[in-house]
């Protein structure tokens, strides 16, 4: 019974909250609960998802509301650090320390001795795969690196909650697939993670609970799926542009089995409307290898995007 | 693994954020600068005590000699007080928390269970670390070199430990007042060297109590030497001179110390650092 | 009725000839300053002490017994050395990120991309130090210069100094070009402001302490070319035609100055590029 309360208090509440840098509104009247468990962030540049999680993280005051964090509020609270790792966006680091000092010294703050700290540090490395680069400066360190060894300086401590801004920028296709997998490991071990991202399908492959955030405000919440049926309600627009356009647009219309809704031609390319949107990008490829109906130069989605989804959310 | 639950307290927290500051302030660009900023007078001393050495008249003034400690003491007063002193308070205090800012560093630091105001101590302590061990050793080798020239190590010796103490002081003052300065401006190096270029002068040049709104008044009780006169301001200024007694002095540079060192961590604790995108 | 064409339409309008592009960049950085609060407040600070003068012309036009306050050529030289403090100050603030922002936002690599060559961006920089520093120096003394004749009434001050004009001229270019220099090409050193305003102080302030001390020790002035704003002064003291303040030949001081500009400007050849070559 216990652990049902536990789970069921929301490990970051906002309440009617705002913040605004002089003229510019960052976030506008925002009220959300956040579970437990692995929540994703996700908006385009600019949405407000920094300014809520640099809210959530206490290094901002709201300008209206409040905010709690593990139920207390965060502001000027220096203790519930304890329970709360960060991982900033910004590429920062104090280049001349090597990972494992830079890491031992930081959980220092915690309160651990210096033996203790070295033990965690190491663990924490170890944790993000950065033991054999743990003794060279993280100046040298490449992109991939300095994003572990920020991580690892966000859950050194062991903490309850782990706040992640952009954990996967910059990083290379492994690094990510390597750290999209921590982040579920950490998930199922029981930590609480908000993370954020612009790319849907990222963070889709971390959780099912997202929050959608756009111009400062929240616009969903909830079940990915809900929120991919809206998407599939709305028919795809994609762009092919064809050595023979007309070749490939005979091909489609005889072979409707994709849902193509709607057709146009545009100078050297066809622009399909689509309701089963993956199914179409398989379809072209395969036709793309083929070779049989000329070559297919390019194939985009104008608004295979967030930007896309808000705009018909927002509609 | 069990994590510690409380936090340390606030002193043993600036120690730790002492210990993670000293090494990066240490070897910054800007220590290498202070070091050959104080390097300068080193070198002046040994060439002129070469000089000396091979009879050149170099310590002469109006034809008549000067003793080995009226000059280290001019270069104390000239060089060090009025010159390195506040400058490095200026540069080192107003950078406490403005450096993390600009390096977008503070965030891990903000992030752990320490006060921020224990961060900005840290960070102060870290700066009287690498001032007082880039400048006291250029003082005593300066001494070294200048002193002996027609005076006795062993006599100025008592004057070279006021001398130290003095600019250990001086340092710990005028860096708690940048550091407010620091914490609450937001062009902190214009503001700073207004206060000590211009308000400490024109405040030191006046009859009455405006002078006591300065540290440099304070400072100046704890001189050993002469002080001599280089321009008109200083002139007039030492025609208005009024030193305050030791003890009021001490008192009054530990008041601001602390005072403006409190002010610092509190201004510190309340602000937002919006990191520039 | 016709359908207009959407897309993308090449610019066919007029351009202004090559070599302006300077102006671009001057005009973006004067109104970047001129736009906030606080930077005005220290424009109009750094007319009090015009105003001051002004007054003085003024009671000396009309008040015959205060001869005391009676301008001479020595006056605008006066003014110009008071307004040393201001230049500072507005070198500081203006001058200390105009390239070293640049850098910290990889600026210079679009500049440089654009068909704008690396002199027309320097120069561009340098015009925004030059126009607010000739704003705190030779505008107003050429203003008190008028002013004086204004109050007088007649041209007698000038006929009898006609040397003035070109002496403040000359005096107040040589302030703010080795201001604008030395300050551009520290900060093309750095991408921190704040560390090219520090480098400034430190540079400006450290050899006016060294000259300080080593004057103490040796009583000379000859080695005032150690001091920046000792040359400076020197200068100036004889282009207006006064005694010189230091023993130091003028000659020296002059070379020492025009010696920084070269440096400045051999540093800013060197640091302003689109990229940086490491070997």
């Amino acid at each position: 019974m216990e652990a049902v309360a536990t789970v069921s208090r929301p490990i970051v509440s906002a309440e009617h909250v705002s913040k605004w840098y002089g003229q510019v509104i960052g976030l506008n009247d925002v009220s959300v609960s956040v579970p437990p468990g692995v929540t994703g962030l996700l908006g385009p540049n600019g949405a407000g998802k920094s300014t809520f999680m640099k809210l959530i993280t206490g290094q901002l005051r709201p300008s209206k509301g409040a905010i709690k964090v593990l139920g207390e509020p965060i502001w000027r609270n220096p203790k519930i650090y304890f329970q709360i790792g960060f991982c900033p966006e910004q590429d920062a680091f104090y280049e001349r320390m090597t990972g494992l000092e830079w890491v031992r010294a930081l959980v220092r703050l915690n309160g651990l001795g210096e033996k203790e700290a070295d033990d965690a540090a190491r663990a924490a490395l170890a944790a993000v795969d950065l033991m054999e680069a743990a003794n060279k400066k993280i100046g040298a360190y490449s992109k991939g690196m300095r994003q572990r060894v920020k991580m690892a300086q966000a859950l050194v401590h062991d903490p309850q909650l782990l706040i992640l801004d952009e954990p996967l920028s910059g990083m290379d296709p492994i690094g990510r697939r390597k750290t999209i997998r921590l982040i579920r490991d950490w998930g199922r071990a029981g930590k609480s993670i908000i993370v954020s991202s612009h790319i849907l399908h990222e963070i889709e492959s971390m959780t099912s609970n997202i929050l959608l955030i756009n111009n400062g405000r929240i616009l969903a919440e909830g079940n990915i799926h809900q929120i991919r049926e809206l998407i599939d309600k709305h028919p795809h627009s994609v762009y092919v542009r064809a050595q023979d356009p007309r070749r490939v647009a005979r091909e489609f219309l005889e072979n409707p089995e994709d849902d193509v809704r709607s057709m146009r031609f545009e100078a050297g390319a066809v622009v399909v409307e689509t309701g089963r949107p993956d199914a179409f990008y398989a379809r072209v490829t395969d036709m793309a290898a083929t070779g049989e109906f000329g070559t297919i130069d390019e194939v985009t989605s104008p608004d295979d995007n967030l930007q896309a989804v808000f705009q018909y959310l927002v509609k | 693994m069990a994590t510690p639950s409380t936090a340390p307290g606030y002193l043993p927290s600036a120690l730790r954020v002492f210990d993670l500051s000293v090494g990066e302030m240490l070897w910054s660009r800007r220590t290498i600068f202070m070091a050959l900023i104080v390097g300068a007078p080193v070198l002046i001393a040994i060439v002129l005590r070469l000089l000396d050495a091979l009879g050149a008249p170099v310590f002469q003034v109006n034809g008549m000699q000067v003793a080995g400690p009226t000059v280290f003491g001019m270069m104390i007063w000239f060089f060090y007080l009025r010159f390195t002193v506040p400058v490095l308070g200026v540069f080192y205090g107003t950078s406490l928390i403005a450096d993390e800012v600009e390096d977008k560093t503070i965030t891990y630091l903000f992030t752990r269970p320490v006060p921020k105001g224990a961060v900005l101590l840290g960070k102060y302590l870290a700066y009287m670390a690498c001032t007082v061990f880039v400048v006291l050793p250029s003082v005593v080798i300066v001494y070294l070199c200048v002193v002996p020239m027609r005076g006795s190590l062993g006599g100025s010796f008592l004057d070279l430990l006021k001398d130290l103490t003095l600019l250990v002081i001086g340092l710990a003052v005028y860096g708690a007042v940048f550091a407010v300065i620091g914490a609450r401006f937001k062009r902190p190096l214009l503001v700073g060297l207004i206060f000590i270029f211009g308000w400490e002068q024109v405040a030191l040049a006046f009859p009455g109590y405006l002078k006591r709104f300065t540290v440099a008044y304070y400072l100046q009780a704890l001189v050993p030497h002469a002080m001599p006169n280089d321009n008109i301001v200083s002139m007039i200024q030492s025609f208005f001179r009024e030193n305050p007694s030791l003890p009021e002095a001490l008192f009054w540079l530990f008041a601001i110390m602390l005072g403006f060192l409190w002010i610092a961590a509190v201004s510190v604790e309340r602000k937002e650092y919006v990191l520039e995108q | 009725m016709p359908i207009h064409d959407q897309s993308y339409r090449h610019y066919g309008g007029g351009r202004a000839p090559a070599g302006r592009s300077w102006l671009v960049i001057a005009w973006a950085g004067i109104w970047t300053f001129l736009r906030k609060r606080a930077f005005l407040g220290v424009l109009l600070g750094t007319q009090i002490p015009f105003v001051i003068r002004a007054v003085q012309m003024w009671i000396s036009a009309n008040y015959p017994q205060a001869s005391m306050v009676t301008p001479s050529a020595e006056t605008f030289r006066a003014f110009l050395e008071q307004q040393s403090f201001w230049v500072f100050v507005i070198t500081v603030y203006v001058g200390a990120g105009l390239i070293a922002n640049d850098r910290r936002a990889n600026a210079l690599q679009i500049y440089l991309s654009k068909p704008l060559m690396r002199s027309e961006y320097i120069l561009g920089k340098l015009a925004v130090l030059f126009s607010f520093l000739t704003i705190v120096t030779l505008v107003p003394a050429l203003l008190l210069l008028l002013l004086k004749v204004l109050f007088d009434g007649n041209f007698t001050f000038l006929k009898n100094n006609l040397f003035v004009i070109p002496a403040i001229t000359i005096s107040a270019l040589l302030q703010v070009l080795l201001a604008s220099f030395t300050m551009l090409a520290l900060s093309s050193l750095s991408k921190s402001a704040r560390y090219v305003g520090i480098l400034y102080v430190g540079i400006t302030f450290f050899t006016s302490a060294i000259y300080g001390a080593l004057y103490a020790i040796t009583g000379s002035t000859r080695i005032s070319w150690i001091s920046i704003g000792a040359n400076l002064e020197q200068v100036v003291d004889v282009i207006f035609r006064l005694k010189p303040r230091y023993a130091t030949p003028w000659q020296v001081s002059l070379l020492v100055i025009i010696g920084l500009i070269v440096v400045s400007i051999s540093v800013l050849e060197r640091r302003v590029r689109g990229v940086e070559v490491v070997t």
